[in-house]
């Protein structure tokens, strides 16, 4: 066979898969968010309302209310992601029994549910019983029976906690791939020239670094505009709307409420913003890697 | 080595890693072999018992058909996403196909479009074919997560296998289609079985379609830890014995796979 038709032949059935479960839906869901349909009163959908879904949701708190959770839930998790991934990625670089004992422990946390990893910190942050709640208030007598999951600040602050526990690890993997492909050598020269390790790590070694740090912001900010299965089954969306991320709310109304219009019009909402997001990621990989073929 | 200082802040802050990192885990596993009235107390002091893992097999949590829900799931989601995804990760990876960027873009961008976006036009179609709460509606939804993140995957190991044997092979005379399944396959093999293995904990994990997907029948492992949350409050016991059957699988396949894991997570993204 020509290696020509071949060639086609191999993207055949992959390609179909992702047409008929990612393409079609996604046509589906943008011809259903300028239609009229309440799953509560009509069996099929309903009429045509042009831009309406988007107009209300620009109109209506809970939307605005999601949009501001979403910002905070993404800004503080990206950045303390980041921060805490790099700061590990440096420290385990170097060889010893305890790091390659402590990076093998890393992979756990990214292995396990996301739906239970809100379900144990719910446990483990419960004022009466939970163990870190007890825990707190045992060393710091103050912060005895703060109710944790009852106050918004800290619902979220917490929401924010399980992400980083289940994404930090994985990230600090990306850095560590970073980091082995910086030379070490302009690292040893400055350290033979008496240069402390402070001013290595900011002004070699990080500078080094941009490329991937820049992948493992954008690829943390993607995933944490997803972030959904902690929001069920850590705070339920609360206290109030105040851990309402926008995935959240779109899953309530649609599957609350049933209005399929409309949680297809914030659906198409955020897949907006996670395409641009995504095509500038796409854009940045392909000339980083121009850059080092050049 | 002089233990200097610098030494002895090193080591106190692995140990600390290692404890925010194993604490939560051993907490659940510690909680899942309590009785309930020790489960609501912080002490270590109590006779370890396997009744919460019998109360969770047995009526009414029956836990024991969302594991078979959990397996087939993720099984037969692996079976049919790894060899499509291997075939078009070969035909990315060494093909010059006309198209092949913005088919490859487009395969790519669409892992990142909220899994929220898919499931609402899946639950109408489901819906409208009375497939809701079936084990096959679940099947074809993670389908739609898991094949692109695993053709990226893929594709990251066969662009660092060598060409010259299969060149070679094809010089003396052996088809395109010989070359792939016995040269390229053989030394795609741990890449590949990395990828069925990441995409089988992918599945395993999913919680978001199979809560608005399921109801009775095909509810998942995931998606069953929040039945344990009941009118007389949550039931931490059983929940933690349901935890530790949800990631006991996990972490021997992770573990098992561990040096390709850091490499498969890293390799499409960093490249």
């Amino acid at each position: 066979m020509q290696d020509r038709s071949l060639s086609y032949l191999l993207l055949v059935p992959a390609f179909l898969i992702v047409l008929a479960t990612t393409l079609y839906p996604l046509a589906y869901s943008l011809v259903t968010a300028f239609r009229e349909w309440d799953l509560t009163k009509q069996r099929r959908p309903g009429d045509f309302v042009g831009v309406d879904n988007f107009g209300y949701a620009f109109s209506e708190p809970g939307f605005q209310n999601s949009l501001w959770v979403t910002s905070v839930f993404v800004i503080t998790s990206v950045i303390l992601t980041l921060v805490i991934a790099m700061s590990l990625a440096l420290l385990l670089r170097r060889k010893g029994r305890m790091h390659t004992f402590t990076r093998v422990i890393l992979i756990l946390p990214f292995a396990i549910s996301p739906a239970l990893i809100g379900v144990s910190y719910r446990f483990m942050f419960n004022p009466e019983f939970g163990v870190i709640a007890k825990g707190l208030g045992a060393v710091f007598p103050a912060l005895d029976g703060v109710p944790w999951l009852a106050s918004p600040d800290l619902a979220m602050a917490i929401l924010v906690l399980t992400d980083v526990w289940h994404w930090a690890p994985y990230m600090t993997f990306m850095c560590l791939g970073g980091l082995a492909s910086v030379p070490r050598e302009t690292e040893e020269a400055a350290r033979i020239d008496g240069a402390s390790n402070l001013r290595i790590i900011f002004g070699i070694v990080l500078p080094q670094m941009k490329g991937v740090l820049l992948v493992v912001a954008v690829l943390k900010t993607i995933f944490a505009l997803k972030m959904f299965d902690q929001v069920v089954t850590l705070t339920g969306g609360g206290p109030g709307t105040s851990t309402e991320t926008l995935a959240f709310f779109i899953f309530n109304v649609g599957f609350k409420w049933y209005d399929m219009g409309y949680a297809s019009a914030l659906a198409w909402i955020l897949t907006a913003i996670m395409m641009l997001i995504s095509v500038w990621y796409v854009r940045m990989l392909l000339s980083e890697r121009k850059m080092a073929t050049a | 080595m002089r233990k200097t200082v610098f030494w002895w802040v090193e080591r106190g802050l692995l140990l600390l890693i290692s404890t925010i990192v194993l604490f939560p885990i051993a907490w659940m596993f510690l909680t899942a072999f309590k009785r309930p009235r020790d489960a609501y107390s912080l002490s270590l002091d109590f006779s370890p018992t396997l009744s919460n893992f019998v109360t969770v097999f047995s009526d009414p949590w029956n836990l024991g058909d969302m594991v078979l829900n959990s397996v087939i799931v993720a099984s037969v989601t692996v079976l049919i996403a790894v060899p499509c995804a291997a075939l078009a990760a070969y035909s990315f990876s060494r093909f010059r196909v006309r198209g092949r960027k913005f088919l490859f873009f487009l395969i790519l961008s669409t892992q990142f479009i909220p899994a929220v976006v898919i499931v609402l036009p899946f639950f109408l179609m489901f819906r409208s074919l009375g497939l809701l709460d079936t084990r096959l509606a679940l099947i074809v939804v993670n389908l739609a997560i898991v094949t692109p993140f695993v053709i990226w995957m893929i594709k990251g190991f066969i662009d660092a296998i060598p060409t010259d044997s299969e060149e070679a092979a094809m010089i003396d005379g052996a088809s395109r289609l010989r070359v792939i399944k016995d040269i390229v396959l053989p030394m795609a093999a741990p890449g590949i079985l990395t990828s069925s293995i990441f995409c089988f904990i992918l599945t395993w994990n999913e919680f978001l379609f199979a809560l608005i997907l399921t109801r009775r029948d095909a509810v998942t492992l995931p998606v069953g830890l929040v039945s344990f949350r009941t009118e007389r409050g949550d039931l931490w016991e059983l929940m933690s014995a349901a935890g530790v059957m949800i990631t006991v699988p996990i972490f021997i396949m992770a573990l098992l796979i561990q040096k390709h894991f850091t490499r498969g997570m890293t390799a499409g993204a960093v490249k």
